[in-house]
């Protein structure tokens, strides 16, 4: 056998092309590359979305809500909509204002703005836990009860007035009504506001594709580290490893497994997303830590005397990095979509209403076909899973050195 | 460089050069070609103006350094030039009088192959790796000469046993990964030859072979060449090449030709300070240096060119002038017609000095400095009474015995 | 060749090993585990009655054994070589040898589960049998001409469209098309469950005309039936494929060879056709190994949205019921077709490529 098969493996739809792996990429290319992605229209336009998506999500408490922002009930102003907040989203809130703070400061790295608001989070996490505490019984038709007995003299309420729990109780035939100017996306079988539970919904698509990329980026690069790093027998035992999960196709893995989970929250969807993902970042990492070895300036400032160890992973990072980059957007874009598969497929999200989850109630709702409930949470996973591709392939074609347009 | 230390001289022999009768009508003929790559930052021209002609039987070099637009106008020739975003600006491109540039794309795919064929730097990445040398061979074989696949098989075991490839039979159902560097650029030549082809256009066909096959491969190329009578354009940045092979050379500089003249006389008399240098640069077998001379800076990026003549930010000779200009001295050849004003100039290090301002300003064409020298400089004798014509060098070297001491080092 | 096919395969067994152990121990060490899966459907059942039926069952299945020994158990049921009981098997009077390797019993069916891939795996394959040519054949060719065009309107369009296809759930297509296309209230054109209309059995087999009127038959009838979930499985695999193409053509068309074959005279089409599609194949062939599996992937969604009883409807229901034994069937079979799809892929790399040659 002349050339090892399993060298010529891609893995998945998203892997990381290998031959880039030999030049580090320069500031300026990098700087260049950043400029070629915002000038791709694709990229424009997924940027776009994602960052009305990253709006929906941290503010979707004040933009879909049952209760008011403000109320004067019998003469006394009070707040409701904050006072209903959780410590979570008021911690959310708190690390966008840092993170926007950061960002046109301009006056930390990327790495140091990291560390900046990863502290300020930890440190906000005491009080925000001690301080906020939401009351404990949440009756969502209690300010429209008070308005229609009079009680409320003034009422400033969210351009949705719905929050996604909210079933609309207190109105006789709130089910499956088709879109209106009331509910711009109809109701579900429960009475609930549609578009309410899709802004909602927007948290849980965001966080399970962040998350679930960072665990497999996690397990990718120290898997594949020690792989490199440690080449012999520990190599040869890890990619058997890696060849056997690769031997089960993903869907089944996940399936298998969230199946016998009986308590699936969130976490755990992010959870097991992420352990099953990362065979491909351990498979570059890996091929990096090959190249590297063999490089002439490595081997040279190996011969100098300076330490193999940092040589290795100081390349590895410089060179590795910016393309597993490239594929974790991609990443991000499949793991939303295994996240609503496996909620369409009735063994995702269980008491949280995420777009699959939605999605599934259109086709097994015990209603017949909904169009609304059908369409609009597809459509939201469609340009979501859409905008993550656009920007994943702006980024690999600016960084792809064989597409560049020549000088 | 892999070269060993060559005698810069023109042999007085070439082993092999091969008599033919002058004829007065070029075979390919090159007038004030201008290419253009259209860039996401402008258009981009790597060949500007270039002239050139080939007499049939005669090899013809082109020397230059890389990225010097020598690779650029032996592809236009054929139109293998990336379209987009390769244009041809202007220019005429005559094979015996008709104009390659005027031809449908049909009427040119059938001058490729069969009057000018090509062979090209890389062979190990040349060859197409799914298909048998001989599919490969036998392919321009069928085109061309619209024989049937067994006779076109034929044709190519003879091209193979030409180029020297023995077993040729076995040879032709075997895969380009079979074989050697040196091998598959003998396949590339017998495919380039299986039609007959009147002009070659050989681009750097040795670079990238090991220094004795190099030398096999431009034997094999010049006994080909006696056989058949064919010309060759050669591309090639080496002039130890260039000495044994050529019958005339022209010096590319820039995306321009700056010295056009016979192989004796380019050696013997070089015109143009960039060919001086060149000729300086290289070691000469028998004479001791302490160490070589190159020319300062780097070669232009054709993305910004200097104005005036391109090479004046590395020219040692309008530096000396204008060093002498400041001086007080003069010292300009004879009926230079250059006002004696100075420009500052930076070279590609950024250290500033002195040129002259003309050089600095006014891009010299490339004039016929002596009878059958044409060459691009100001500060040459009586340059601006020069005519400015088309470089033609109906020029062969002398037929010489085949027994010289060149020969010891080719066989 | 045949030594090196040999060895690939022999060195399938301890991969699927690994494979099932990592399945199986997955399954017993989630909370909730292989255990729970027991609870009968059956209602109306005293407490007592359920217990000792649920007793019944975990012995019969043995699952009141340490879970290593359930492994270890399933896998010598599994095997074609193992401990069986004598009388039966090759040669007969040994405990052990040869024996026809058996998946076990459904727990919630009790049917045994080889009965039921019987029924389902001839569906699945041909669903994937009709998608792979569709997928390849359009891939191919759009690719092709996108390459062509590159950098016009038809380039930029294509792509574009082609990563909107690639993004689109297929859940969403389903129920969309469920939904709008077999539906009376918008435009009932197609069938929206299963396979084969209710009185397929009683249709011949061709269409026929006789009598003027017309009647599907048998095979017309899938055919209609399949559209649909055919459609569904495919557009995202050849969305992916086509950019594949694309990618890999307009990189050959870059190489060398193909300079000197235009510096030949071929024609543009002979150059494109001949010379850089061949070599353009070679990513499309290294991503086939991943087609197949994708598909059973792909099957799992689709016969659950149009009803089709094949393999991919059969884990769901085995998931919904946790059936560790179906499931472990499943994607023992599942991963048995990831692995030969890799090594047809690889053997195949071998044919269009001579470079790559396995003989040793």
């Amino acid at each position: 056998m002349s050339i090892d098969p399993t060298a010529l493996a891609v893995e998945g739809s998203f892997a990381p092309a290998d031959d880039r792996a030999s030049q580090a990429p320069s500031r300026s290319l990098i700087r260049q590359a950043y400029h070629d992605t915002l000038s791709s229209v694709g990229a424009r336009i997924g940027l776009a979305w994602l960052f009305l998506l990253l709006f929906f999500a941290v503010f979707a408490p004040f933009l879909a809500n049952s209760h008011p922002y403000a109320a004067k009930i019998n003469g006394k102003w009070s707040f409701p909509a904050f006072t209903f907040l959780t410590p979570s989203d008021v911690l959310l809130l708190v690390a966008v204002a840092v993170a926007a703070t950061l960002f046109f400061w301009r006056r930390f790295t990327f790495l140091q703005s990291i560390g900046i608001l990863s502290g300020i989070l930890l440190i906000a996490a005491v009080p925000v836990r001690h301080w906020v505490k939401p009351p404990d019984v949440d009756v969502l038709e209690r300010y429209r009860d008070y308005q229609a007995q009079g009680e409320i003299q003034h009422a400033i309420y969210a351009p949705i007035p719905y929050s996604p729990q909210d079933r609309l109780r207190d109105q006789p035939d709130a089910r499956l009504r088709p879109p209106s100017r009331k509910h711009w996306a109809g109701t579900d079988t429960n009475g609930a506001d549609v578009f309410s539970m899709l802004l909602h919904a927007s948290r849980i698509a965001l966080s399970i594709g962040f998350l679930a990329t960072a665990i497999s980026l996690v397990i990718g690069i120290i898997y594949g580290a020690v792989m490199g790093y440690f080449v012999g027998v520990t190599d040869l035992i890890a990619m058997r490893i890696i060849e056997i999960v690769d031997s089960i196709p993903t869907l089944f893995l996940l399936i298998a497994i969230t199946a016998f989970i009986e308590k699936r929250n969130i976490y755990v969807l992010m959870a097991v997303i992420g352990a099953i993902s990362w065979t491909g970042y351990a498979r570059f990492i890996r091929a990096e830590f090959f190249t590297i070895r063999k490089l002439d300036y490595v081997q040279a400032a190996v011969a100098a005397g300076l330490p193999k160890r940092i040589i290795l992973f100081r390349h590895m990072l410089a060179n590795a990095l910016t393309p597993i980059l490239v594929s974790s957007t991609f990443g991000v874009a499949s793991a939303i979509l295994y996240e609503s598969i496996l909620s369409f497929l009735g063994i995702g999200l269980v008491d949280e209403a995420s777009w699959g989850v939605l999605l599934q109630q259109a086709r097994a709702g015990g209603a017949g076909f909904v169009w609304w409930i059908a369409l609009f949470p597809g459509a939201a996973i469609f340009l979501t899973v859409f905008a993550y591709n656009l920007v994943g392939e702006a980024i690999r074609d600016a960084l792809d050195p064989k597409l560049r347009k020549r000088d | 460089m892999s070269q060993p230390p060559v005698e810069h001289r023109v042999p007085a022999s070439r082993p092999g050069g091969f008599p033919l009768k002058s004829t007065p009508v070029p075979l390919l003929e090159i007038r004030d070609l201008s290419v253009g790559f259209e860039t996401n930052r402008g258009l981009v021209r790597p060949v500007n103006n270039v002239s050139l002609s080939i007499y049939p039987g005669q090899t013809v070099a082109l020397v230059g350094e890389s990225g010097c637009g020598k690779s650029v106008t032996s592809l236009s020739i054929l139109r293998l030039i990336p379209q987009p975003p390769g244009r041809v600006l202007g220019g005429e491109i005559l094979l015996q009088g008709r104009d390659l540039l005027a031809l449908s794309e049909r009427e040119m795919r059938s001058v490729r192959g069969k009057d000018i064929a090509m062979i090209f730097q890389e062979p190990m990445t040349s060859l197409n790796p799914v298909y048998t040398i001989g599919d490969q061979i036998a392919e321009a074989v069928t085109l061309h000469q619209g024989v049937s696949q067994r006779a076109a098989y034929t044709i190519a075991e003879e091209a193979l046993n030409d180029v020297g490839i023995s077993d040729a039979h076995r040879r032709l159902h075997e895969y380009p990964h079979q074989m050697s560097g040196g091998m598959r650029q003998r396949v590339m030549i017998a495919m380039a030859l299986s039609c007959k082809p009147k002009l070659l256009i050989a681009d750097e066909p040795t670079t990238a072979l090991d220094v004795t096959i190099q030398a096999q491969i431009l034997e094999l190329l010049r006994k080909l060449q006696r056989e058949r009578g064919m010309s060759i354009l050669l591309i090639t940045h080496d002039l130890g090449v260039v000495a044994e092979n050529a019958d005339a050379v022209g010096v590319m500089y820039a995306s321009r030709i700056v010295e056009f003249a016979t192989v004796e006389d380019l050696f013997d008399r070089p015109q143009h300070p960039y060919t001086e240098g060149l000729f300086r640069s290289v070691p000469k077998l028998g004479t001791t240096v302490d160490r070589l001379e190159t020319i300062p800076g780097m070669v232009p990026n054709p993305m910004h060119f200097p104005n005036g003549c391109k090479f004046h930010p590395r020219c040692a000779r309008t530096r000396q002038c204008a060093a002498a200009v400041e001086a007080g001295n003069a010292v300009f050849p004879a009926g230079a017609n250059i006002p004696k004003e100075v420009a500052p100039a930076k070279d590609g290090e950024g250290a500033t000095f002195a040129v002259l301002k003309k050089c600095a300003t006014v891009e010299p064409a490339l004039r016929e400095v002596q009878g059958g020298h044409w060459a691009a400089c100001h500060v040459i004798e009586n340059f601006d009474a020069a005519p400015v014509t088309v470089p033609r060098l109906d020029h062969r070297r002398e037929v010489v015995p085949a027994t010289v001491e060149g020969d010891a080092l080719v066989t | 060749m045949a030594s090196y096919i040999l060895r690939r395969v022999l060195l399938m067994f301890p991969t699927l090993i690994g494979v099932t152990l990592v399945v199986f121990f997955v399954m017993a060490w989630t909370p909730g585990g292989i255990g729970a899966s027991l609870i009968s459907n059956e209602q109306g059942m005293r407490p007592a009655e359920r217990k000792a039926m649920e007793a019944y069952y975990r012995k019969r299945y043995g699952l009141n054994d340490h879970y290593y020994v359930q492994y270890l158990r399933w896998l010598n049921s599994v095997s074609p070589i193992g401990f069986k009981t004598s009388g039966q098997g090759f040669p007969e009077a040994w405990r052990f040898g040869l024996k026809p390797p058996d998946l076990g019993e459904a727990f919630a069916t009790h049917r045994r589960v080889s009965e039921m891939l019987k029924d389902a795996i001839p569906i699945t394959l041909l669903l994937e049998c009709l998608s792979l040519p569709l997928i390849y054949g359009i891939a191919i060719s759009t690719g092709i001409a996108a390459a062509r065009a590159r950098g016009k309107l038809v380039d930029v369009g294509l792509g574009f469209t082609l990563i909107g296809l690639f993004s689109l759930p297929s859940i969403w297509i389903g129920v969309l098309m469920i939904g709008f296309l077999c539906n009376d209230s918008y435009v009932h054109l197609f069938p929206s469950n299963g396979l084969h209309d209710m009185r397929s059995d009683a249709m011949t087999f061709l269409p026929n005309l006789s009598g003027g009127h017309f009647t599907r038959g048998w095979m017309l009838d899938m055919a209609w039936h399949l559209c649909l979930p055919v459609i569904c499985l495919s557009y995202s695999g050849f969305a992916f494929l086509s950019r594949l193409q694309r990618g890999a053509l307009l990189e050959s068309l870059g190489q060398d060879y193909v300079r000197t074959a235009r510096a030949k005279g071929l024609a543009e089409r002979v150059v494109v056709f001949r010379h850089a599609f061949r070599n353009s194949l070679m990513p499309l062939i290294t991503v086939s190994a991943n087609i197949l599996p994708g598909l059973i992937g792909g099957s799992i969604i689709v016969e659950t949205i149009f009803g089709i009883q094949g393999m991919g409807k059969l884990t769901i229901d085995a998931v919904n019921s946790r059936d560790r034994e179906v499931l472990m069937a499943v994607t023992l079979i599942a991963s048995i077709l990831q692995l030969f799809g890799n090594l047809i892929s690889d053997l195949t790399y071998a044919v269009a490529d001579p470079r790559v040659s396995y003989v040793d």
